[in-house]
């Protein structure tokens, strides 16, 4: 059931600039693709685009949403742009759409500090403060404590916790205010002792885009693995530490930082056509990987059109892959266990 | 193989314009012009640029490059009935069926060799996400630089200055990369090109906009689409000019593209691009035609020659395929009413996501303006797919709706 947060803007993409939407004295509510409301997205948007978007329109759909100022759209590809109608359709209410560049040069970074510059004005009107070089430090120091609580747990000395305890975390913490958040993440340290230094599991890297809660991750792990490190939309990209002296802070710093931070395969540098495969191989390698899954929300072109040349680098350079496409519940990873289970018996 | 078959085309049409005396229907010179843009790009003698959709084809022209959008050759292999085998070769190497055939065909045809190697590529954010991808695929398959233009949703000075910046830069780019120096006079030209076909392009829309339409369903098929490709031209020009005047001809002479016009339809995004029964079924049967095809519109103003980044980029901004559907919904109903059109076709190509994705939106926005929608479930570029007689009952369905609909108007 949905509870009234009030103070609270929507978000749908991992590009949102938090720093920016804290700086306004919003609190960003993530709003995850989960929902026992009906499927009824399918009225308004066709059978081909990615379950993510879908089961956000169909929260929408159901009012299964907590009370919100307003939501933030990205123009991060096709789906979202679609959603962001048909939600200006179905729900109405305060709606904005930020433009998002696909690469981080010069130009693009104006421009994107540009609609940022937009989107402080936009979220103004929606009662939010005025975003003052002093309010988006602290939004952007506020991130970072984030960022920086949760880059501890990945760390967690002296051996790691579980990647579903991580994942956990990262879920709360984009559904919360900051706070909150970092009482969650405090609470996950002080609560939990799950070592796995010992454990032979094999170690597998993660990555793609929207994997849905810790049991995504608890069901990977159920079936053996122990997720070193992951790289999608829900986990380590939401979170990103900006790097910047106080005196830097500006639209601009904070457009920089988000363009060239963590990317998925939506974002790329033309100088390095297909990066994101030769990236990817090297976070598998970093994180002492024998393994790696993909998984990737049905019909994503962003991935469905990197994949094939990932698979090939990934062949060729003998780290073994197993892509996987889900409907964001965990009840697809579930159907996947199989195939899971004799990947990480491959690995062993 | 696609090289031959674009020489074997220009030389067949040129033998029969020859065979006519000279004379030749406007449909036959735009083939000629799209045959000898395909010899162009495949003879191996002209530096090729591979594109997105809403690249600047007139100020790519106008250095010298052939310039194409890569889902051309997705429409080629479709109508030469060649796709089906070149897509085995992209799913061979893991590209997902869910992917947009346009693409799909693109990525085989690569894979196969049965592209011209570029010297560089120019990728557009709009229309799709999918046709970036393919883009970036092409740029690392062929080793060769890519320049990727963001084209902003909105057309605000700062937006359009933006786009404009980028254009600017990919200039630099362009002529860096292939050793083409940069003439000011040459686009000027061009640009000046293009304002004349614009002009001429306006009046063609007018005519054929009238009761009964001067254009058959497959006078303007991908019409603008393909001509954009030409823009900048001294050909673009001439090919509008003759279209414009048939269409006068045939407006005076009281000619309709379709003898005994009953029913006017706007057909949504692309054609099918296979050989497809639709069209003549829709004119011998129920006396219908496609009057107006989405992008066959103007809605872009003239651009100054002198100093031109602005205007085209303004247009790149405009195409109905930017932006939030509203603004393509708008730009429909106004087809819609302008063309006093009775029904709407829209081809949901499987794996589009960009305009197939909007189906209900547009459907509904449509009925807005009291005009209903035949969403067909079509691959448009593989015909393996393609069942003719679920296509006939939907068709004849929608056909009988329209029908009934009219009389119940004027019995009213
Ligand atoms: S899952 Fe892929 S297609 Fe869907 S919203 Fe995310 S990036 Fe876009
Ligand atoms: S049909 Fe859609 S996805 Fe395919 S090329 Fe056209 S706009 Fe892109």
């Amino acid at each position: 059931m949905s509870r009234p947060i009030p103070g609270h803007v929507g978000y749908a993409c991992s590009y949102t600039p938090l720093a920016l939407v804290l700086a306004s004295g919003f609190t960003p509510y993530r709003v995850l693709p989960v929902t026992s409301g009906p499927d009824q997205a399918g009225l308004h948007l066709h059978d081909n685009l990615c379950p993510h978007v879908k089961r956000i329109l169909d929260r929408a759909l159901a009012g299964d949403l907590p009370d919100m100022a307003g939501m933030i759209f990205m123009n991060s590809c096709d789906p979202m742009r679609r959603l962001a109608d048909a939600w200006t359709k179905v729900k109405g209410g305060n709606v904005a759409m930020v433009d998002l560049p696909v690469n981080g040069l010069s130009r693009s970074v104006d421009f994107f500090a540009r609609e940022l510059g937009r989107l402080a004005g936009i979220l103004e009107s929606w009662g939010g403060d005025p975003v003052t070089p002093k309010r988006l430090a602290s939004g952007i120091a506020a991130t970072n404590e984030i960022a920086n609580a949760l880059a501890g747990l990945e760390n967690h000395p002296p051996c790691g916790l579980g990647g579903s305890v991580i994942y956990e975390a990262y879920t709360a913490c984009a559904t919360s205010p900051p706070a909150e958040a970092l009482a969650f993440v405090k609470g996950i340290v002080g609560s939990r002792s799950t070592s796995m230094a010992d454990s032979d599991a094999p170690k597998v890297f993660v990555f793609g885009n929207v994997l849905v809660g810790s049991e995504a991750i608890n069901l990977i792990e159920a079936c053996g693995a122990r997720v070193a490190l992951e790289d999608t939309c829900m986990g380590s990209r939401m979170f990103r530490r900006m790097e910047m002296a106080e005196g830097e802070v500006s639209f601009t710093a904070l457009a920089r930082a988000i363009l060239s931070g963590k990317a998925c395969a939506r974002t790329f540098d033309p100088a390095r056509p297909g990066g994101i495969a030769l990236d990817m191989l090297e976070a598998a390698r970093g994180c002492g990987a024998r393994g790696a899954i993909c998984h990737t929300a049905k019909f994503c072109d962003p991935y469905l059109s990197r994949l094939p040349h990932i698979r090939e680098v990934f062949r060729k350079e003998g780290m073994p892959l197993l892509v996987l496409e889900g409907d964001c519940t965990a009840r697809s990873i579930g159907q996947h266990s199989t195939r899971i289970e004799a990947f990480l018996e491959m690995l062993r | 193989m696609l090289g031959q078959y674009f020489e074997s085309l220009e030389s067949g049409i040129l033998s029969s314009i020859e065979k006519d005396g000279g004379k030749a229907s406007p449909r036959k010179l735009y083939a000629l012009e799209i045959a000898r843009l395909g010899r162009r790009l495949y003879d191996g003698g002209h530096k090729v640029a591979w594109c997105g959709v809403a690249a600047p084809f007139d100020l790519l022209n106008a250095m010298g490059l052939t310039s194409c959008f890569v889902e051309f050759v997705g429409a080629m292999l479709a109508s030469t009935g060649m796709a089906g085998n070149i897509i085995e070769q992209a799913d061979h190497w893991g590209y997902s069926s869910d992917a947009c055939s346009y693409h799909r065909s693109v990525t085989g045809a690569a894979l196969a060799g049965l592209m011209p190697v570029p010297e560089i590529l120019v990728g557009t954010t709009c229309p799709c996400t999918g046709g970036l991808g393919v883009i970036e695929n092409l740029a690392r398959h062929f080793g060769k630089p890519l320049f990727v233009l963001n084209i902003p949703q909105n057309d605000t000075v700062e937006d359009v200055r933006y786009l404009a910046d980028q254009l600017r830069d990919l200039v630099g780019f362009a002529s860096g990369h292939t050793g083409i120096p940069f003439d000011q006079e040459r686009l000027t030209r061009a640009i000046e090109n293009t304002n004349a076909a614009r002009e001429l392009f306006v009046e063609i829309f007018d005519l054929a906009s009238r009761v009964p339409s001067p254009a058959s369903s497959k006078d303007l098929n991908n019409f603008m689409i393909s001509l954009a490709l030409l823009l900048g031209t001294r050909e673009c020009v001439d090919l509008a000019r003759a279209f414009k005047d048939e269409f006068a001809r045939r407006v005076e002479t009281g000619s309709a593209g379709v003898k005994g016009e009953e029913i006017r339809l706007l057909w949504i995004q692309n054609r099918i691009q296979f050989k497809n029964p639709i069209e003549k079924m829709l004119e011998d049967e129920f006396r219908a035609c496609i009057v107006i095809d989405e992008l066959n519109d103007i809605y872009w103003d003239p651009i100054d020659p002198d100093d031109p980044f602005e205007g085209i980029a303004r247009r790149c901004i405009l195409i109905p395929f930017n932006g939030p559907s509203s603004r393509r919904i708008e730009h429909l109903k106004k087809l819609a009413l302008t063309y006093r059109v009775h029904g709407a076709i829209n081809p949901c190509n499987w794996g589009c996501r960009q305009g197939t994705g909007m189906r209900g939106l547009i459907e509904a926005g449509l009925r807005e303006v009291g005009v209903p929608v035949l969403n067909l479930e079509v691959d448009c570029v593989d015909d393996r797919k393609f069942t003719e007689g679920q296509f006939r009952t939907r068709i004849e369905a929608f056909m009988e709706m329209i029908g009934s609909n009219r009389s119940s108007r004027r019995d009213s």
